[in-house]
């Protein structure tokens, strides 16, 4: 018995390391090398990112045993605020425009959550309609062009500033403060956290605010880097992170198992596997294909059942 | 068939919850005809024992024989069709369906015509089942929430001899019987006996043990300790027999003063809230006062209430300052402690670790600035959990792997280091074994003795009057009457008071 939990833990502290050897070997030889050529890295880069600081962002929520299923949406309509910000006042204007929007969206998300009591799955799922036809009201149709300018701000510096910011405060923040301990405290036993007199809700609003702060800032980041501002901004979001998170160990039920370095490999197994399938040429169908029979095994495998029945 | 084979034999049943081992070999009899007593202190296996033969739950290992013949069951179904019923200590009935529907759940069956329920034979039925056991006063078509906590109770007898069971297990069922209530149970018991069935009966109560029993077989630490027949019951004999040694003097406490300070540190006013009905209280400096009653009786949401947890629909909690008490934040600056009778539902988190769990309640204390360092997590658990002697591994082991009186050290090492001045501790002995339960009673008195205020809530009366400076006791949701500690005061005393 305690053999097997001994075994059964290190299996699950090691399989996020195992995925993301597996992916990146695994397409190294598949692609014969290519993957590790400038370009591609470069690509793995400018695709990464994205996942990185979303599901760095969406680990404090996981802690908690929250979700935010709006995030996906929520960077389009950053995205888009953004753009006419940009085209109207000035292009420096839209980086706080995005993240406000990002952040404003986020309060609303908590507020919804803990006042109304919805589960947060569906709470957030209704924002996210809410902003599925904002971001086609905002953009009056289809795309909107930011001015050329832009894209010039978004260089490899500041994308490499950006992410070693992120790994370093996301580290410090979920494993040495105290909203860390206390995010993982709620995810563990609600009940015992308002019985010790913390007031799980602030920590709930301060996590969906942070998510929706990095969201509105990846709304900036697609805009900058594409010049534009479109109804599918975003979409594919959503369903990274989620996957990243769950290849990289963090359990979906949350508490003290969950680890920031799981959120860090996650988005780098997912990061390879994207560029990896691109570089062999696979249709942007197949690829979703492959991810989502990844999302379901990477559950199976993570998920435990065997637990639960005495945690819940 | 033999007349000398016993009716049940249970042979070398083993049975743990995680660590804890619940059972270890056991073994004994049942012969027809018999009434067989099962004493031991909290924890010492009965109910798991009883529970096992009733198949609610199943052994890990061992065998019994009903009649001669293996007996295994899968569920409680298989058990009563095998003739064995169980009467459980904790409810076993259901509040919104009525008095007829509870005796018969599980047999409606019985009354469908055409695929129809046929509501009224149902209650003629059920009216005649609550007859023979001379509960008459109960309305089967009532709805079984009107009932107080007794006639509950005694539904649930009906319900259990309705099946005319060869084996009736009474676990603890008396404590929420009046005499009336028990003399109706007695009778049933000795019934029984007479048309050579058996009975298995549970309590704690050792007068009344002495009183209907044939036989009583003592566990301790669920370990078998011996069988007596009735013409070698003798009470300290049988009190030695389940706490295994002579009762020591300093098990409750010693003295007979109680509590001479005056200074107020909390009050009740005129709380009314779900069962309580307008109770009022002060709790002095360097008291522990204790609250007794029935499960039902409101003191479990009053141990609520006083933390905040829940807010009362009238009425005011204040800290001895005059703050009122809204919600636990509040209660905890004002230094005020709680810990659940659910105590792996809402005090700890099972998941976590100890450490994760004793520094939860003092971060402001052990953070520097917004951030935590282990070695100042570390610290801080060594200054409070030492005295503690919690036994596990490190201060990583999971909480899930511990002991039930392990898990309650936690729970009393988190909110020592907090600094709580005032402790509500409901059921704070519940599933503990007695070594345990010795060094939280000391700690009691320790704390005591440090001017901190102790609010006791507990089904354990013994432990009611051994322990409080002063006692009150609820009876549905009211005050029905409070004592001050002396020498005179007995549980039966109290009883009255109960129900």
């Amino acid at each position: 018995m305690s053999f097997l939990k001994k075994s059964n833990i290190n299996f699950r502290t090691i399989f996020p390391f195992l995925g993301l050897i597996i992916i990146v070997t695994l397409f190294a030889i598949l692609t014969k090398g290519k993957l590790f050529s400038l370009v591609s890295l470069r690509s793995i880069m400018n695709d990464g990112i994205y996942v990185l600081l979303g599901t760095i962002g969406f680990t404090f929520l996981f802690a908690m045993g929250c979700m935010d299923f709006s995030i996906g949406y929520n960077m389009g309509v950053s995205c888009a605020v953004a753009c006419v910000v940009a085209n109207t006042f000035h292009i420096y204007a839209a980086i706080p425009a995005a993240i406000l929007t990002g952040l404003c969206i986020g309060i609303v998300n908590g507020i919804v959550v803990t006042k109304t009591r919805i589960m947060p799955m569906i709470a957030t799922m209704g924002m996210m309609f809410i902003l599925q036809g904002g971001v086609l009201i905002i953009l009056n149709g289809s795309v909107l062009q930011a001015p050329l300018s832009m894209t010039g701000m978004y260089t490899n510096p500041l994308k490499i500033f950006l992410i070693i910011i992120f790994i370093i405060g996301g580290y410090v923040l979920f494993e040495m403060t105290v909203f860390g301990r206390v995010a993982k405290a709620i995810g563990a036993c609600p009940e015992a956290v308002r019985q010790t007199g913390i007031n799980a809700d602030k920590y709930k609003v301060i996590a969906y605010v942070i998510m929706g702060a990095i969201a509105g800032l990846l709304g900036f980041i697609s805009l900058a880097r594409t010049g534009s501002a479109t109804n599918s901004t975003g979409v594919t979001l959503m369903f990274n992170v989620m996957n990243a998170a769950l290849l990289g160990g963090v359990p979906m039920t949350g508490g003290p198992t969950t680890k920031f370095r799981g959120a860090v490999l996650g988005a780098l197994t997912i990061s390879f596997l994207s560029s990896g399938m691109t570089i062999l040429r696979m249709s942007a169908q197949n690829q979703q294909l492959v991810k989502g029979i990844i999302f379901l095994a990477a559950i199976g495998i993570c998920f435990d059942r065997k637990n639960m029945k005495v945690i819940k | 068939m033999d007349k000398m084979e016993p009716l049940l034999k249970v042979a070398h049943m083993c049975k743990s919850f995680g660590i804890t081992k619940a059972l270890q070999d056991v073994s004994f009899s049942l012969r027809r005809g018999q009434i067989l007593g099962l004493i031991g202190e909290n924890g010492s296996g009965k109910s798991t024992a009883t529970s096992i033969i009733a198949s609610l739950q199943q052994a890990d290992s061992g065998k019994m024989f009903l009649e001669g013949e293996p007996y295994e069951p899968k569920n409680s179904v298989e058990a009563i069709s095998n003739g064995v019923c169980m009467i459980l200590q904790e409810k076993g009935t259901f509040d919104l369906l009525t008095v007829a529907k509870n005796v018969f759940v599980g047999k409606e069956e019985m009354f469908v015509k055409h695929g129809f329920l046929d509501n009224r034979e149902m209650v003629k039925e059920a009216q005649k089942a609550l007859d023979v056991i001379h509960a008459g006063h109960i309305r089967a078509e009532a709805r079984l929430s009107s009932l107080n906590f007794e006639d509950r109770k005694l539904v649930e007898v009906a319900r259990a001899i309705y099946s005319n069971p060869r084996i009736l297990v009474v676990d603890e069922t008396t404590t929420a019987l009046s005499r009336n209530g028990r003399d109706i149970l007695y009778g049933i018991m000795r019934k029984m006996k007479k048309e050579g069935k058996s009975v298995i009966f549970i309590s704690h109560d050792l007068d009344e043990i002495m009183e209907v029993c044939d036989t009583v077989t003592i566990l301790r630490d669920g370990i078998y300790i011996d069988t007596l027949e009735k013409s070698d019951f003798h009470p300290p004999t049988l009190r030695k027999l389940m706490v295994g040694r002579e009762v020591a003097d300093n098990y409750y406490r010693a003295d007979m003063e109680s509590c001479k300070n005056k200074e107020v540190v909390f009050r009740m006013k005129n709380i009314f809230c779900k069962d309580v009905k307008d109770v009022s209280f002060e709790l002095h400096k360097g008291e522990i006062l204790g609250f007794g009653g029935l499960g039902d009786c409101g003191m479990h949401i009053l141990g609520n209430v006083a933390f905040g947890l829940t807010e009362p629909d009238l009425g005011q909690v204040e800290a001895g300052d005059g703050t009122v008490i809204r919600n636990p934040t509040v209660a905890m600056k004002k230094k005020i402690a709680y810990i659940s009778k659910n105590r792996d539902q809402e005090t700890l988190m099972v998941s976590c670790s100890i450490k994760d769990n004793i520094c939860l309640a003092s971060y402001d204390k052990i953070a520097k600035g917004p951030f935590i360092f282990r070695k100042d997590e570390n610290a801080f658990i060594d200054a409070h959990s030492k005295d503690l002697e919690i036994k596990m591994q490190d201060t990583n082991q999971y909480i899930m792997e511990l002991s039930g009186g392990n898990k309650q050290k936690v729970a009393l090492a988190k909110w020592l280091g907090f600094g709580a001045d005032i402790f509500i501790l409901d059921c704070p002995t519940r599933g503990i074994d007695i070594g345990v339960k010795a060094n939280i009673y000391q700690l009691m008195m320790e704390l005591r003795k440090q001017g901190k205020s102790i609010i006791m809530i507990s089904e354990e009366l013994s432990e009611v009057i051994g322990m409080s400076d002063r006692v009150i006791i609820l009876k549905e949701g009211k005050i029905s009457g409070a004592f001050k500690r002396e020498e005179e005061l007995t549980e039966l005393m109290l009883i009255e008071y109960m129900v």
